[in-house]
């Protein structure tokens, strides 16, 4: 399913258009219950994480750019159907933006090393750990100075504000691992 | 399900070109970064209010793309007023709010079309490095558009299918078989172009 041929075959730029499609579809649907988080939550990062476990860094970030810009020219695809300049103007802002980097630190890191099907603990261990270092830390790196100067607090206090979304950020890292470890088993078998 | 915001209107906001009101919002957010008193970030949203009424915007529209947005704004209002006091917390209130009401502005007044002709500008050094192709983007582009609906409509039918089945809506159960069937219907998507199109 991951062939690393020229650039750009038409393979590759429909896998794109896919998956920005799929991180929209899973942007815009209802939030659902998520194991160990108390309120339902929107599956966007978890469509970033996953662009980045199947599609490797240059793709993922291809994909995430296209989302982003369809986001800024109007398009209402952010979560609860908002759109346009005023969200990258807002508080959240960095958060848009870091998840363009953020999905190529994950698909690289996941790219690193290979455990293969026959790991499947492993396997799931290291794409958890590429969308915790990619399709979270990297995004918090890009949001948190965002949000301390838009607001003007510090860099301290804008940390401690969003530490409330990291629990359930990391199940989402946990629910993208385990579901690209299962797509892969999937398409080989 | 996939309309833009722009609302048509025939003002001097609206004719302005695309790719200057993007470039007055950059200075804007970069410029209002460094003003830290509330009367003169006061003075900055007012003066968005007045553009506001200018392009002549119907402010319940306004206030329906805003109010979600509005809850977070005072969320973060208290927590600032909370750590930094009553000072900051307004200027932190009004900078935002000034800011985001400006780009909700850009992106109201300005047609998708233009929106995308700045894209293209912007795209066009990429392009002269080689690292893209033009038409590849417009191409993924409308690719993208199209399935969204279609991928919409398979994710309700797994849905439907699991509850049907008694099954609990579990989040990997649910996405495991949607990615498996965009990746297979991107498999046959690709063979087909390639069948129609020789490169």
């Amino acid at each position: 399913m991951l062939n690393k041929t020229a650039p750009m075959k038409t393979r590759d730029l429909v896998m794109v258009s896919l998956l920005t499609a799929l991180i929209v579809v899973l942007a815009l649907v209802p939030p659902i219950p998520v194991p160990l988080v108390p309120v339902p939550v929107t599956l966007q990062t978890l469509g970033v994480m996953l662009a980045g476990l199947v599609l490797g860094p240059g793709r993922a970030g291809l994909a995430v750019l296209l989302y982003v810009a369809m986001a800024m020219v109007g398009l209402p695809v952010l979560p609860g159907g908002r759109a346009g300049l005023a969200v990258l103007m807002g508080p959240t802002g960095g958060f848009l933006l870091g998840m363009i980097p953020g999905a190529m630190l994950t698909g690289w890191l996941s790219r690193r090393i290979r455990f293969g099907l026959e790991a499947p603990g492993r396997q799931i261990t290291l794409n958890f750990f590429a969308c915790l270092l990619g399709g979270v830390a990297l995004v918090y790196a890009f949001g948190i100075p965002w949000l301390a100067s838009v607001t003007g607090m510090g860099m301290t206090k804008a940390a401690l504000a969003v530490l409330v979304f990291v629990p359930g950020d990391m199940v989402k890292a946990l629910i993208a691992a385990t579901v690209a470890y299962q797509v892969a088993r999937h398409i080989e078998a | 399900m996939m309309q833009g915001l722009y609302v048509e209107g025939e003002t001097w906001i609206h004719r302005l070109p695309a790719g200057l009101k993007l470039l007055v919002l950059v200075f804007a957010g970069w410029g209002l970064m460094w003003v830290t008193h509330p009367a003169w970030l006061l003075l900055a949203l007012a003066a968005v209010w007045m553009l506001f009424w200018m392009a002549r915007v119907s402010m319940r529209g306004v206030w329906r793309r805003m109010r979600p947005l509005a809850w977070f704004l005072v969320l973060i209002g208290l927590y600032v007023a909370w750590a930094d006091g009553w000072l900051v917390a307004s200027a932190a209130m009004l900078r935002l709010a000034a800011l985001v009401l400006l780009g909700l502005l850009v992106t109201l007044t300005t047609p998708l079309s233009a929106m995308m002709d700045v894209v293209t500008v912007l795209l066009h050094p990429l392009e002269r490095l080689g690292l893209l192709r033009a038409e590849r983007v417009s191409l993924a582009f409308g690719m993208t558009m199209r399935m969204v609906p279609e991928l919409y409509i398979q994710w309700n039918q797994i849905r439907e299918a699991q509850a049907a089945r008694g099954l609990e809506s579990h989040p990997v159960a649910l996405i495991v078989p949607m990615l498996v069937r965009t990746l297979k219907r991107a498999d046959d998507m690709a063979e087909a172009i390639d069948a129609r199109v020789d490169e």
